[in-house]
């Protein structure tokens, strides 16, 4: 059994690698299977984890379960034509939901944190000492504050970016391409890895050729 | 048999000696479980040991309401042993014990040593309890004074978040304010935004070649704001398709996104004048899988051939490949995330891409209604109160530290405490 | 009365839960309205299941181009559906996790799921690769500034990189790549990623207020329903 599960996952796994040539049936193959064998997965996950794991476990301590349950059958009211409009109600509830949970959450993560964590002297007898001492210090701390200072000013919508206005955006852009390129070096590597981890799957454990 | 009288009382005295040792040693070993102390346990033995080895407890220990909650919780504090600052403590932990009401003392949690606090979250409300905690060795336990008996309070409102209400109001304020200006009919100015200005050529594209136009709204669920954002485009997007009699698809990684994304195409289309045209095949579900939806959109790609792709919402390390494989197929693109770690990507590989903030700002600035607009100068005045913020905070902290001038200390005590999230 | 209840409901749900940051007898809402979310995600999975059902089947119905792997698909559903619904294979009964090992279902995830998985995600080596080139082609400054970031950061995680500039003086060691490519991480990219997140949880802020307040609407097909 285990033999022909390796066969299995070696033969799907070259019908993936082969798209990138072109689109051809053993691609197909392997995204049909992909495709059925996941959603199957997922479906009986969910069922298991969310409808008898949270649901059915749970609503004789937590009775407003039943809540839940009700807006997923106003769900299903969909297949029926006439009175498919019902199922907005449980879509309104969850954008409700997300809605007001991700506004608190964003402004104080992604708002608060961030322009505390901007606050740095730009000049500091810390700099003077220390294992990261220097110039380089200083610098940083100047480029930190500008840099998120102009990146600011790019995304500002309500004024053309003319003048000295569209070259303090300019500046802004020139960070923020910045933070695109380090990012992508970043992770130029690892994807590297990713491929070198298949290649040894395809000839270790399969054909055995290498240890 | 008579005793010799002398003989006699040497014994006696030498045996009198031996009882008053004996019995001050009892005395002496005795006192403490005889005076045991009112508040706190006795020692643990966990087994005969003739070298056990005596730890100090912990001092100061105190248990205090947790503020700020629905009084389901305590909050203990201590300091501890002596014991552990040696290099070679003997000390392998702590252990709380709480006491509810008269009841029996309960091991409740066991705390690495060097540990000082502990919050006890098992606690009901207008119950009362009282702890205690034991300093560990390996073969014994010492135990603290107990606490004073506390019940948790709930309180109403959490003050600790003030400022956090502030700032919200002041930002949620700016946004609403000026939707109601623009409602008034004032004209507010919004800048070119490139990739949004873009959409009708795409579309027009895909109309004169023939071929589709593939919306992938990202492979999270609803309950991301980015898919919301994703969402509220497709409903502009849509529309043009239709007024354009062009064909969209959409093939979807869950299962709401499905029926959300049904919905809004069908109301674009019944807006369009064209209700007949629409059909529930434009919008399919494909699987929850990541890598799985994305071996199937790619797939699709490749034979549909779409003339315009849009890559609106959530996406993670699938995003080059989706966007990389678009690109192989001629067709123009249009993306955006709020994932600034996929941005690179869309960047490289896209035609146009909605950075960050821009791909909420789009469907206000696709429907140009005054409201919508109102609120992207709001987005504004949050922008410059963060600016004005850094400035303050940076100028501050700069004197503070660099020339010590005590008052711009004060100035940068009270925006840290501001912008302390808890 | 078709549009009224729906943004009525978007907004007391948001509201509720904007408040309960404040209030703490509230505290308890996110949770709640989590696993009513869960729930409700999986009846939405009848739906999304039963649309992938339709699909296939109508293609193989109606012979339809590549009719032949929508059985493949079909299968491959209904098979995890059996193995994994009522736990076929699974080491004691019914009552065991539905992923156990050595049950049917968890070894066909492992021999399938898991292999498709993790080859797609190596596609990503090739595709960086094409994306890389096409990135820097520098066609105006944003794009060389990219590239050179890229390029530090790249060989910054080299040893090549340390090879390059091991001659710069060390009065100047920010100079040599790998120091470089560190500053480079730690200041300006973090600019511009700052820069990005405040305007980003500006963008939340702003949308979020638009749907609680029915503002904006086209989820609920917009003024048309």
């Amino acid at each position: 059994m285990e033999h022909f599960a390796l066969w299995l996952s070696a033969f799907l796994t070259l019908g993936i690698l082969s798209f990138l040539y072109k689109d051809n049936p053993w691609y197909k193959l392997s995204e049909a299977v992909f495709v059925g064998i996941s959603a199957g997965f997922w479906f009986v996950t969910l069922f298991w984890d969310n409808l008898v794991g949270k649901f059915w476990d749970g609503w004789q301590d937590e009775p407003m379960l039943w809540v839940g349950a009700a807006l997923g059958f106003l769900m299903l009211l969909r297949l029926v034509p006439r009175i498919g409009w019902i199922s907005r109600w449980p879509l309104a509830f969850i954008v409700g939901a997300t809605s007001g949970l991700w506004l608190m959450n964003y402004l104080a993560s992604n708002i608060m944190v961030q322009v505390q964590a901007t606050i740095q002297p730009l000049f500091s007898t810390s700099y003077a000492s220390g294992p990261d001492a220097g110039w380089g210090a200083i610098v940083g701390s100047l480029v930190i504050v500008v840099g998120t200072f102009t990146g600011l000013v790019y995304f500002y919508f309500s004024k053309e970016h003319k003048g000295a206005f569209g070259a303090t955006a300019r500046v802004g852009i020139f960070f923020i391409m910045i933070t695109f390129g380090a990012s992508f070096g970043y992770t130029v590597m690892s994807r590297m890895s990713l491929l070198i981890g298949r290649i040894d799957f395809l000839l270790g454990d399969w054909l055995g050729l290498i240890n | 048999m008579t005793f010799h009288r002398g003989r006699t009382s040497s014994l006696a005295s030498g045996f009198s000696a031996r009882l008053i040792i004996v019995i001050v040693v009892i005395a002496f070993l005795a006192a403490p479980a005889m005076w045991s102390r009112a508040d706190g346990p006795d020692i643990v033995l966990a087994g005969s040991d003739s070298a056990l080895v005596s730890l100090a407890p912990v001092t100061s220990l105190v248990a205090a309401d947790n503020t700020y909650d629905n009084g389901d919780a305590l909050r203990l504090t201590w300091v501890p042993s002596i014991d552990d600052r040696l290099i070679d403590s003997k000390i392998i932990g702590y252990r709380v014990y709480r006491l509810a009401g008269t009841g029996e003392p309960e091991a409740i949690a066991d705390l690495p040593p060097g540990s000082n606090q502990y919050l006890d979250e098992t606690v009901l409300r207008d119950s009362v309890y009282s702890y205690y905690v034991s300093t560990l060795s390996e073969r014994a336990e010492f135990p603290s004074n107990r606490t004073a008996v506390i019940s948790p309070q709930r309180e109403w409102i959490n003050l600790d978040r003030g400022y956090l209400f502030l700032i919200a109001l002041a930002i949620a304020g700016a946004v609403i304010y000026y939707v109601t200006v623009a409602k008034r009919g004032k004209k507010l100015f919004v800048r070119k935004i490139a990739g949004l200005e873009a959409i009708d050529d795409a579309v027009g594209r895909a109309t004169e070649m023939g071929r589709p136009v593939l919306f992938i709204p990202g492979i999270h669920d609803m309950d991301d704001v980015q898919t919301l954002a994703a969402l509220t485009i497709l409903g502009r997007v849509s529309r043009t398709i239709a007024d354009y009699e062009s064909k969209i698809f959409m093939p979807v990684a869950r299962s709401l996104v499905m029926t959300a994304g049904r919905e809004v195409i069908k109301s674009s289309y019944q807006a369009a004048g064209r209700p007949d045209a629409y059909s529930d095949d434009m919008v399919n579900y494909i699987t929850d899988e990541q890598f799985g939806y994305v071996a199937a959109v790619d797939g699709i790609m490749v034979r549909e051939k779409p003339a315009t792709v849009f890559l609106l919402g959530a996406f993670f390390a699938e995003s080059l490949i989706l966007a990389e494989t678009g690109n192989s197929v001629g067709a123009i693109q249009i993306a955006g995330t709020a994932r600034p770690a996929q941005l690179p990507f869309f960047i490289a590989a896209c035609d146009f891409t909605l950075i960050g903030e821009e791909l909420f700002a789009a469907s206000a600035y696709l429907s140009g209604e005054p409201r919508q607009l109102g609120s992207l100068k709001g987005q504004d005045v949050g922008k410059v109160i963060a600016m004005v913020v850094i400035m303050i905070g940076v100028i501050s902290l700069t004197f503070a530290e660099a020339w010590k001038i005590e008052f711009m200390q004060d100035i940068l005590d009270r925006l840290s405490v501001v912008f302390s999230t808890n | 009365m078709r549009q009224l209840v729906p943004l009525t409901i978007t907004f007391c749900v948001g509201t509720l839960l904007i408040v309960s940051v404040f209030i703490p007898p509230l505290g308890d809402l996110e949770r709640t309205f989590t696993l009513w979310f869960d729930i409700i995600a999986v009846f939405a999975f009848f739906l999304g299941g039963g649309n992938l059902l339709r699909v296939h089947i109508n293609k193989l119905w109606r012979r339809k181009k590549d009719w032949g792997f929508s059985i493949v698909t079909l299968a491959g559903f209904a098979t995890m559906l059996a193995a994994g619904l009522f736990k076929i294979g699974n080491p004691g009964d019914i009552a065991t996790a539905v992923d156990a090992p050595g049950s049917m279902f968890y070894t066909i995830f492992d021999s399938v799921v898991v292999p498709l998985g993790s080859t797609m995600y190596s596609l990503l080596a090739f595709f960086v690769a094409s994306a890389s080139y096409r990135a820097f082609r520098a066609k105006n400054r944003e794009a060389t500034l990219l590239l050179l970031a890229a390029f530090i950061i790249l060989l910054g995680r080299t040893p090549f990189g340390l090879m390059l500039t091991e001659w710069v003086p060390d009065s100047f060691s920010l100079l040599q790549i790998p120091n470089l490519a560190i500053w480079i991480m730690n200041s300006p990219n973090l600019a511009g990623q700052r820069a990005i997140m405040i305007g980003i949880g500006l963008g939340v802020v702003s949308m979020s207020l638009r749907l609680i307040l029915g503002i904006e609407r086209s989820y609920l097909g917009g003024d048309n329903a």
